[in-house]
């Protein structure tokens, strides 16, 4: 090992190099590849070692907070989901009392549950075959999907993005389709990609996007997402109308 | 180098002040979609939360690090970073027979070059995270404290040797260290330099 050379590295790191020896470090370092390819290493060790020590604490007291951050929004997601599952049946008889008490009482104060996917998801009516050529299966997935026969409409829609592939509204009424299925991951990845995009569907799509997390009851995602939706936007009215229940 | 930051750059501050108010938002809005691919992968609830952890914690030792600045948007570069992350631990796990179910999310050349970025930065940390493991222990000692008390005249009071032996010391450990890094597989698959 050339120990003379480390300890160049390193006072030349800590800036007691000068006069000569500093010129001739720095010559080196344009000359000789290895040389250089050496330093650099062990200059990036010590910025990493030097980093990882220097801020233990620091990322102990973050790994803290998100792990906290961790259970409260993605535990609880979980616990949430058990515990529909825990009623036992000897509790049915009181549950349907309670339930109907919590009926009458619902009455009364109507408005004050969280809203409900089916209250927003009046789709507009699919018409594509006005603007291309008669086509079986367009003809087809329209029929279906404006009778809300959405598996058959998916499966016409799905034909007709085989061939016909960047046609972004077929792709949007694909994410509806998988919407009224629950096939919440494919819709959302449908609604991302357009909302992300800039055809003249971004916020018809992240429209959608709020309308998947309320059905999904994930009611801060879906506050979070109708806030991106901006004034001018079509659907704006409506928005505004969820995030007042919500 | 001028880099436009965008304006989610603000996660990466939240990571760097551990300001657990923004930090939130982000398990809010992003970690659903990131739970579900996990879930639909062969995951649980708790891998999810581990592969976010994990993520969040590398992103913020490259901001601290290498100033890292955040150019596009925070969803699509978190949600390929979470995602690839936890292809890795499943191969990790071994469990080839899986299929994984691809998404068609689609990303741009400057999200994938940060995701690169970060994924570079991660494997370099690992690399010498582990080469400093194969030194010898009094070597590991002298060097962590080095680079937590920084000024060699006290190392070398609390060692109980010479300011001299220390320095040289320390430039040996570290010169041991590079020769580690240097000659491993790994760095030769790095692309960092």
């Amino acid at each position: 090992m050339n120990e003379e050379r480390y300890i160049a590295f390193d006072n030349y790191i800590n800036k007691e190099l000068s006069g000569s020896e500093l010129i001739s470090f720095e010559e080196k370092l344009k000359s000789d590849s290895d040389f250089k390819q050496e330093f650099e290493i062990y200059k990036a060790l010590e910025t990493s070692l030097v980093s990882k020590f220097e801020n233990e604490e620091q990322e102990n007291a973050l790994r803290k907070t998100l792990s906290d951050l961790g259970s409260k929004f993605i535990k609880s997601e979980n616990s949430t989901k058990k515990k529909g599952k825990l009623i036992s049946l000897i509790n049915y008889k009181q549950l349907m009392v309670a339930a109907s008490i919590a009926l009458l009482i619902g009455f009364f104060l109507f408005n004050n549950g969280n809203p409900v996917y089916s209250d927003f998801s009046s789709h507009n009516t699919l018409e594509l075959v006005v603007r291309s050529e008669n086509n079986e299966a367009l003809v087809k997935a329209q029929e279906a999907f404006n009778s809300r026969n959405y598996k058959e409409a998916l499966e016409q829609l799905t034909t007709l993005t085989n061939s016909n592939t960047k046609d972004t509204e077929i792709e949007l009424y694909k994410g509806i389709c998988f919407l009224e299925l629950n096939i919440y991951v494919e819709a959302d990845v449908v609604f991302d990609k357009i909302s992300g995009g800039n055809s003249v569907f971004v916020n018809t799509a992240t429209w959608y996007k709020a309308l998947s997390m309320l059905k999904q009851e994930q009611f801060e995602a879906c506050k979070y997402v109708l806030q991106t939706i901006p004034e001018s936007a079509e659907e704006y009215k409506q928005a505004k109308k969820l995030l007042r229940k919500l | 180098m001028a880099q436009k930051q965008h304006a989610d750059h603000i996660y990466i501050e939240a990571l760097l002040k551990n300001n657990s108010r923004v930090l939130s938002k982000i398990y809010e809005k992003y970690s659903y979609k990131i739970v579900s691919y996990v879930k639909k992968n062969n995951g649980n609830y708790d891998d999810a939360q581990d592969i976010i952890q994990e993520t969040l914690v590398t992103i913020y030792h490259q901001a601290k690090d290498k100033n890292f600045v955040l150019t596009c948007p925070f969803d699509a570069y978190f949600y390929l970073l979470c995602k690839r992350r936890w292809l890795n631990e499943l191969k990790k796990r071994g469990n080839n027979r899986v299929t994984i179910l691809e998404d068609d999310t689609s990303i741009t050349e400057e999200q994938e070059q940060q995701v690169e970025e970060t994924e570079i930065f991660e494997q370099q940390s690992q690399l010498f995270e582990s080469k400093f493991k194969e030194l010898g222990e009094k070597c590991q000692e002298l060097l962590k404290t080095a680079f937590k008390i920084k000024s060699m005249e006290k190392v070398a009071e609390i060692l109980g040797v010479t300011y001299g032996y220390a320095r040289k010391k320390k430039s040996q450990c570290m010169g041991k260290l590079t020769q580690l890094v240097r000659n491993s597989n790994e760095f030769h698959q790095l692309k960092a330099y």
